[in-house]
């Protein structure tokens, strides 16, 4: 991972932020993520007819609908929009378009945390995603802690990634003492997927992802102003510390919770950021919105995949490995791209 | 911190899956569809002469007289969708933490499942009694389950006038797994007359140290891994080099079901070659 400052994050919008534009591409890109969500409800191996589900919840196929495909779209579009919204407000925060929202040390902490779970067969207590939870929020907490000392942005990225170096050594320590059945057990939960979530717990999730979406959104004009520099920001006004702060806390809670629900799942804040600012420009009032409602597509798209393929594999695989095998391709592509251009 | 992380790690590891239990609603009227969610439960329903009512199983699952059904995920990712789109009066799963949040879901969404812990020969006595009673073959169940433990007795019997053989049983030499406490193996080996040197261990299924093994002593060690990766090298160790090999074949010590009354008299041919049989 470079530390180099990224012109495409650093210059100021050449497109202007204006109000049609943006209900033009967020009103496109809505359409897009209901699109998405339709098409995801009706895959599955379960043959279900609509109008009867509909007609009648109780019946087999209504309960397929409302209790299986309708939560679990929800839950990839609630995971997609945090780790893209947050992928795109880390990356303006720390000037450097390549950082992932993992960076900070949230998922080496959450699969540390959930692992231990798994390890202690503490499933009965909502053991992993809570775990998960306590363990990324723990590991940001440290991370930042280190971090300000230096002030930096790069001192934290950095410091999260020798805490994810860190916990990734304690996993595999602790992978060494799990029987094979458990070993698989938290090999699967690492490789991230959407399962099946109560609706308490999809609407914790989703409470804890709007308000920190409406958090970042609401920062999105000082995160631009930012990422010029931290005394030029401070020059035109912005409290640097504080906006700092905030944004870093909303990101981080943001995607603890995305990794509480779904495990690890890569390159969704990474790619759709990326592919969005090389169409909308770097201005976060428009690409934070925009990469949260396309991170949500895509993500969803992604689990429809899973399973289409259930029939070829006789399994699901996890949703992180289609976002792994889609994103990486795509992203050295468009790092080769970018340095053609460059 | 890490010590006490990694030794309540090991204390895990061997958590109890919970007693055999019944989640969603009661099956109704006569079980004619059945899916499983592991091959040994398949055993299970084939043993007990009900394998035209099996409609689902599990990718593990490799038996010829359910090739051709279709298959419903894993042991720790069962496909929810799947196994509903078959419609089963009743599904038979190895409760775990893995597959717990998509057996839940398969009761709340109307799908009767009985759940199966198969970790010691009580539990797959219980199984088969259980299954047996769900299926409306409740004399089968029992029959199978009383063929089992006179079996044991019989065994156990022949094995009082042998003399105790130390043995290491493995499942897989890459990293090397053995039979430890706790499991149906560590039993049925006490059955057989012989002493488990891995006894000592965490877990039924430990991930043991070579070094404690050669420490062991084995006299007897038994190969019950399904491939030879990394077993040269075990075997030239010292102290492992002088023991007796043997394999154990066939499935029925991977695979916790009817065939353990088998697996358990082949244990006792493999301890004790010289015996009277």
């Amino acid at each position: 991972m470079t530390s180099v400052a990224d012109p495409l994050v650093g210059t100021a919008g050449a497109v202007r932020f204006t109000f049609a534009r943006a209900t033009l591409v967020l009103g496109g890109l809505t359409g897009v993520l209901l699109a998405a969500l339709a098409a995801s409800v009706l895959i599955g191996e379960y043959p279900v007819h609509l109008a009867h589900a509909l007609a009648e919840p109780a019946s087999p196929d209504g309960r397929v609908l409302l209790g299986l495909r309708i939560p679990r779209a929800v839950l990839g579009a609630l995971v997609g929009a945090s780790l893209a919204a947050s992928g795109s407000a880390l990356q303006a925060l720390l000037r450097n378009s390549l950082a992932d929202p993992f960076v900070l040390g949230v998922s080496g902490g959450a699969a540390l945390g959930a692992t231990l779970a798994l390890a202690l067969g503490l499933q009965a207590l909502a053991g992993p995603p809570l775990f998960a939870f306590v363990g990324a929020v723990t590991a940001m907490a440290l991370v930042l802690a280190a971090g300000r000392a230096r002030s930096s942005p790069y001192a934290a990225l950095l410091t999260g990634v020798v805490f994810n170096a860190f916990a990734a050594a304690v996993i595999t320590c602790i992978k060494t003492l799990l029987t094979p059945d458990r070993l698989g057990e938290v090999l699967y939960w690492l490789a991230g997927s959407l399962g099946y979530e109560h609706p308490r717990t999809l609407l914790l999730g989703g409470g804890l992802q709007l308000a920190a979406l409406a958090v970042l959104w609401a920062e999105s004009a000082r995160l631009n102003l930012l990422s010029l520099g931290d005394d030029e920001a401070a020059s035109l006004g912005v409290p640097v510390r504080r906006t700092r702060a905030l944004v870093l806390l909303a990101a981080s809670l943001s995607v603890a919770g995305a990794v509480a629900l779904a495990g690890l799942v890569g390159f969704v804040g990474l790619i759709v950021p990326h592919l969005l600012r090389m169409a909308l420009g770097p201005d976060q009032r428009l690409l934070l919105p925009a990469s949260a409602l396309g991170g949500a597509a895509f993500l969803v798209v992604a689990d429809a995949a899973t399973r289409v393929l259930f029939p070829v594999f006789h399994a699901e695989p996890p949703v992180g490995v289609v976002t792994a095998v889609l994103g990486g391709p795509l992203f050295v592509w468009l790092l080769n791209r970018k340095e053609h251009l460059g | 911190m890490i010590a006490a992380l990694l030794s309540l790690a090991v204390l895990g590891a061997g958590a109890d899956p919970g007693p055999l239990r019944v989640l969603g609603p009661a099956p109704r009227g006569e079980v004619r569809r059945v899916v499983t969610l592991a091959p040994s439960l398949t055993d299970l329903v084939l043993a007990l002469g009900a394998g035209e009512r099996l409609v689902g199983v599990s990718r593990f699952d490799e038996r010829p007289e359910v090739g051709r059904l279709p298959r419903v995920g894993g042991f720790v990712d069962p496909s929810v969708e799947a196994v509903l789109a078959l419609h089963p009066d009743l599904v038979l799963a190895q409760p775990g933490p893995g597959n717990r949040r998509a057996v839940e879901t398969l009761a709340e969404l109307g799908a009767p499942v009985l759940l199966l812990p198969l970790g010691t020969v009580a539990d797959v006595l219980a199984a088969e009694r259980a299954t047996g009673k769900a299926l409306g073959l409740p004399g089968q169940g029992e029959a199978l389950a009383r063929a089992l433990e006179a079996t044991r007795e019989r065994v156990r019997g022949r094995a009082r006038a042998e003399r105790r053989v130390r043995v290491l049983l493995v499942y897989g030499f890459e990293p090397l797994v053995v039979a430890g406490p706790g499991g149906f193996a560590d039993e049925l080996l006490a059955d057989a007359g012989a002493v488990n040197v891995a006894a000592d261990a965490a877990s039924p299924y430990p991930v043991y140290s070579v070094e404690r093994a050669i420490q062991a002593r084995p006299e007897l060690i038994l190969d019950a891994s399904d491939t030879e990766a990394g077993k040269e090298r075990v075997r030239a160790l010292p102290g492992l080099r002088e023991a007796r090999w043997a394999d154990v074949e066939g499935q029925a010590l991977l695979h916790p079901g009817p065939a353990l009354g088998k697996g358990l008299e082949q244990l006792f041919r493999l301890v004790h070659p010289g015996a009277p049989q």
